[in-house]
């Protein structure tokens, strides 16, 4: 059995730009949950950036991220950022059918649905869904989905799901 | 770690020390607070502004009416035990220089001496020690308590004011206070003239530089009415600036009258500075 989470590219999750009060309290502690349910030796799939967020997480746990060998996968990514006129990439009508469809591939999970993101449309969102394509193929053979945190508190939509199953 | 008698800081944490006068004639408030019950009010204002240390003096340090020991401490020893009473998690300071007053307010609960006039009575290091109080060392240039600088000059302002603290800090140290119960302050307008208070403020990192915990103590000062040509009451703007460069330069603890606004001057230049985070940072960050 093989163990999956998603976790979004959010850099308030960064120790470097930590404030005294924590804009992200809820969403790192669920963070924190899913990467310590992964055990140690995990490998990142994530963008530079997204990189970043998945060690400093990884660390925090105690872990650190492989790159061979058998391991659990820690996936970043998230959806848009364009959900309302204080999001970072503004209001954009499509963001919420965008996410809305991104979410529901997630839960089922749907693989190959996941695997044709549009990855044009998802850049004119500000959605960092790259690692989410490269992953899909992980997500064919799940028996236990979980989702624990979904929500869009600052205008990007973010999830934190894991799941276990039969990686091919 | 800072220890004020039985209250402890760790060693980035800026304290505001907030003036209360039990005096019928201070420069700033013109008493205000001379009554018992007004200076109770200015505690629980301060208080609940945030202040960490209240500072209670008996005496205005202007030259004035003399005021024996007996009378300072009818003005401030009672009233230290009230305070210790209603709140015990403020720090409390006494600005006094005599030994003797030192001693009554340690035993109804002070936590500090913050003695303005640098060392005048030598037996007050040997109150501190005893009632493991902290203890304020100040730089006057060695003039007479409530005396006011005449044509004081210096070779260096600075040098002296770091020379006659440390000097101060040691015969402190060789008493018995502890080394972390030990703060010194420039002591701006006491002994100096302004252009020698704004020297310390220009070099205040060099006090800073030498490991011990700098209080300034800056507040309507004549030296900010002399630079802007500003009549007390009109001076916290000054205040607020000088307080910027001294909080940049590394000074801890803030003699204030005006709490609320030293309080976010001294945090967005600590910020600043790295030495605290944000409040709630989250812009560009999503």
């Amino acid at each position: 059995m093989t163990r999956v989470a998603l976790v979004p590219g959010c850099l308030a999750l960064l120790p470097e730009y930590a404030s005294l009060d924590d804009p992200v309290a809820e969403l790192r502690a669920a963070c924190l949950a899913a990467v310590a349910w992964l055990g140690e030796d995990v490998r990142v799939i994530a963008g530079a950036q997204g990189a970043r967020v998945a060690s400093a997480l990884l660390a925090e746990v105690g872990a650190a991220p492989v790159s061979s060998g058998e391991a659990a996968y820690l996936v970043v990514g998230n959806g848009s950022a364009c959900r309302s006129e204080k999001a970072p990439g503004h209001l954009d009508p499509r963001a919420a059918g965008f996410d809305d469809r991104l979410g529901r591939s997630l839960v089922e999970p749907d693989a190959d649905a996941l695997g044709a993101l549009d990855l044009g449309l998802a850049e004119e969102l500000w959605a960092d869904v790259a690692p989410i394509v490269e992953a899909a193929d992980l997500l064919r053979r799940v028996e236990t989905v979980a989702v624990d945190y979904d929500s869009d508190p600052y205008g990007v939509r973010y999830w934190v799901a894991r799941w276990e199953g039969n990686v091919g | 770690m800072l220890r004020l008698g039985r209250h402890e800081f760790g060693d980035d944490d800026t304290l505001m020390m907030a003036i209360v006068n039990r005096t019928p004639d201070s420069f700033f408030d013109k008493g205000a607070t001379w009554a018992e019950d007004a200076a109770f009010e200015r505690v629980r204002l301060v208080a609940s502004q945030g202040a960490e240390i209240v500072d209670i003096g008996g005496i205005k340090a202007a030259p004035g009416a003399e005021i024996g020991a007996a009378e300072e401490k009818s003005r401030v020893v009672d009233f230290v035990a009230r305070v210790r009473e209603e709140f015990p998690r403020l720090v409390i300071s006494v600005d006094t220089w005599r030994a003797e007053v030192g001693d009554a307010v340690c035993a109804a609960g002070a936590d500090l001496i913050n003695d303005a006039w640098g060392g005048a009575d030598p037996e007050l290091v040997d109150v501190a020690a005893a009632h493991g109080a902290a203890i304020v060392c100040t730089h006057t240039g060695g003039v007479t308590p409530r005396t006011r600088p005449y044509r004081i000059e210096y070779d260096d302002v600075v040098r002296a004011a770091i020379d006659d603290t440390l000097g101060y800090a040691q015969r402190a140290l060789d008493a018995g206070v502890a080394k972390d119960s030990i703060v010194i302050d420039p002591a701006h307008d006491f002994g100096k003239n302004t252009f020698h208070s704004l020297e310390i403020t220009r070099r205040l990192d060099e006090m800073v530089a030498t490991g011990w915990p700098v209080l300034v103590s800056l507040s309507n000062k004549d030296f900010v009415g002399e630079t802007l040509d500003r009549p007390v009451g009109d001076r916290l703007l000054g205040t607020l600036a000088a307080t910027s460069v001294c909080a940049l330069a590394g000074a801890r603890i803030y003699r204030v009258h005006q709490v609320p606004e030293t309080r976010q001057t001294v945090d967005m230049v600590w910020t600043i500075a790295g030495r605290r985070n944000p409040a709630r940072a989250i812009r560009g960050l999503q």
